[in-house]
């Protein structure tokens, strides 16, 4: 079955701050967006207020899961919808282990410990960091790799992933990318990978480039438009919004 | 007897008194235990004037309540006591601090019942804890001194259990733990009963050159209990003492967990945590004594409020001028689980040495919003995020433990957190 999430003007509001200004988007299953930017145009933003991160207000705009208003419910309903965000910085939860974590989640609990481990194989994530507590001691790279492992467990229907190359080496990126393109085809998960590096563009393949520049989607295309970034950066796009 | 009412405090203790006189006259070394007696009944009970009493509940302790143990009562134990001896390797039991079984011991191994009054400082224990009105009582009415002795160079690999059990109405027990040169073992001292009880349990860990004690404390006493305990670690030279503290059951919690680092190189590591609910008092003191050089202390107090309960944390670091490279941090959060829980931090340092590392920390604050939403942003519901990160806050303090205890009592301490309210601003 196909899912759509469509995002239609979106406003939010960060420190008394309007940070997106009217974001618009709109994807199905299996598709591979992403979202590139330079710095403070709005990418963290939208990614922490589509999770419902507290500190985000939404101001006006909607965002539908297979015509679910999300922004009405809470972050734990919105998750249970099929959305997940991998985060930039994935937060220390001292305390709680990652099988707890994905058991509380609502994951299959069958041979759980077995699947998370192949899935930590997957994204080249040392399986001993699964018995450490949530993101407690590791390092970046570590992180970004163990948010994988909860994305292979939950099998969202869509899934947001901030800055996910950043902290990655090489290798780690390759695998990382592999493993999303995987769940395209695996459950037909939708991602919507945001970065303001070319490197992740070329392991992930993306259907849709969106360039955002201040609070705004400035120019929406296929791979190309990577080559246009890549040559001229993102001045001309600057210009076009004023 | 009309000097039950030269204490400073006069409070009615006369069926308490008349109890303590009858087991002191039955004991052989009844002078002794006398003069103990009367040092209690000079100084009287604290008071809420004293600094160091200031948060416990003293009005609601009524002597009168408790007598003295004759012999030990009766009791059946429960089955996370049951289960935690299923691991042990040696189990010694203690009925209202009557030793009533030593165990299977093994080579190297050995338990004895002193009926001496020798504290581990070397001193006697009235001398030693003169300044101390509850250790002064245990001096007094304790049976005896349970030793456990592991000889030089011995490791004994399986956890000993030492199985505290409180049936009467009060209970003072006394245990010494030596650890000769280069041995090392994992011993519990558990606690429970204690129903309407005053539990006063003095302990004295000695830890010789290279030896090794790890050493959990668990209170699982009854919610009406009155429990007023006290350890001191004595540590030799690169000797080691890891000691975690978990207090759970009893009105009113006291734990005062002292180490004192006599030889070059000692380390100590403490973790001390607690869970409050109803109108419970959590009261932790710690004093941490660097007297050698290049000695070590690490001390993590954690714990959690809720309800109406209120909890303190008093910890002291002492520097012995000469101590020098000593490094000794001191780290203390404290969880409030609802708006009329409270608790107080106090750390205090006294250093005479200027060659140290020293550092103190301290918070009290609800649960992290931040880490409760990332909890949630993975599809865990409220509640459950919040009982994870509690559950957390005390299952990073058993991370140290070995895994079959660490299990065992993350699960007890879960079953009890289960029963917790939670109010989140």
């Amino acid at each position: 079955m196909t899912s759509t999430l469509v995002i239609s003007g979106l406003r939010v509001e960060v420190a008394g701050k309007e940070v997106l200004k009217g974001f618009d988007l709109s994807m199905a299953s299996g598709e591979v967006h992403v979202i590139m930017g330079p710095n403070g145009s709005g990418k963290s933003t939208l990614a922490h207020a589509l999770a419902g991160h507290p500190g985000y207000r939404v101001l006006a705009g909607s965002v539908t899961l297979d015509g679910v208003d999300l922004m009405a419910l809470s972050a734990t309903e919105r998750a249970r919808h099929g959305l997940l965000l991998a985060m930039q910085q994935p937060l220390e939860v001292p305390g709680v282990r990652p099988i707890d974590l994905m058991v509380a989640a609502g994951a299959d609990p069958t041979r759980l410990r077995e699947r998370m481990r192949a899935e930590a194989e997957r994204v080249e994530l040392r399986p001993e960091v699964l018995d450490r507590f949530v993101n407690v001691d590791l390092s970046g790279g570590e992180r970004k790799r163990a948010e994988m492992v909860q994305f292979g467990i939950l099998r969202p229907k869509f899934a947001v992933l901030d800055e996910i190359d950043s902290g990655l080496d090489v290798d780690a990126l390759g695998a990382v990318a592999r493993r999303l393109s995987g769940a395209t085809t695996e459950w037909g998960c939708g991602i919507l990978a945001i970065t303001h590096f070319r490197r992740l563009l070329q392991e992930l393949a993306p259907t849709v480039i969106h360039v955002l520049s201040e609070g705004r989607v400035v120019a929406t295309g296929g791979p190309e438009l990577a080559e246009v970034l890549e040559r001229d950066g993102y001045e001309p796009f600057r210009v076009a919004t004023s | 007897m009309g000097a039950y009412y030269t204490a400073l405090v006069p409070i009615p203790m006369k069926i308490f008194a008349d109890s303590a006189s009858t087991f002191i006259l039955e004991r052989p070394d009844a002078a002794e235990r006398q003069l103990a007696w009367s040092a209690f009944e000079t100084a009287g009970l604290p008071t809420t004037d004293d600094e160091v009493w200031r948060y416990a509940p003293l009005k609601d302790l009524v002597l009168d309540r408790f007598s003295v143990a004759a012999q030990p009562a009766d009791g059946g134990d429960s089955d996370f006591a049951a289960q935690l001896c299923q691991r042990a390797g040696l189990v010694v039991r203690v009925v209202d601090g009557f030793c009533t079984s030593t165990g299977q011991l093994t080579e190297g191994v050995e338990v004895e019942v002193d009926g001496s009054n020798r504290s581990l400082a070397g001193t006697s224990l009235v001398e030693r804890y003169a300044s101390d009105t509850f250790a002064v009582l245990n001096t007094a009415l304790a049976p005896a001194t349970t030793v456990l002795r592991i000889a030089a160079g011995v490791n004994v690999e399986r956890p000993i259990v030492i199985l505290n059990v409180s049936n009467s109405t009060s209970s003072f027990s006394r245990t010494q733990i030596e650890l000769g040169r280069g041995a090392s073992a994992t011993v519990v001292e558990y606690f429970e009963g204690g129903a309407d009880a005053l539990v006063v349990p003095l302990s004295e860990y000695r830890i010789d050159e290279n030896a090794v004690l790890q050493l959990i404390t668990y209170q699982r006493l009854d919610a009406t209990a009155w429990h007023v305990a006290r350890t001191t670690g004595f540590l030799g030279r690169d000797a080691r003492l890891r000691q975690a503290v978990i207090g759970i059951g009893a009105h009113y919690n006291r734990s005062r967990n002292d180490a004192e680092m006599l030889g070059t190189g000692a380390e100590n590591e403490l973790r001390t945590t607690f869970l409050g609910s109803g109108r419970q008092v959590h009261d932790f003191r710690t004093h941490q004594f660097h007297a050698a050089a290049r000695s070590r202390s690490t001390l993590l107090s954690k714990g959690a409020v809720a309800d109406e309960s209120r909890s303190v944390y008093t910890g002291l670091i002492e520097i012995e001028k000469g101590a020098k490279r000593t490094d000794a941090r001191q780290t203390n959060h404290n969880l409030l689980l609802s708006p009329r829980a409270h608790a107080d931090s106090v750390p205090n340092l006294d250093i005479r040495e200027n060659d140290v590392m020293c550092a103190h920390a301290s918070s009290v604050g609800p649960l992290d919003e931040l880490q409760r939403w990332y909890l949630e942003s993975r599809g865990v519901t409220r509640e459950d995020a919040e009982r994870l990160m509690i559950q957390g806050f005390f299952y990073e303090m058993l991370a140290n433990l070995p895994t079959e205890l660490a299990e065992l009592v993350e699960r007890d301490v879960t079953s009890v957190l289960a029963t917790v309210n939670v109010v989140t601003p």
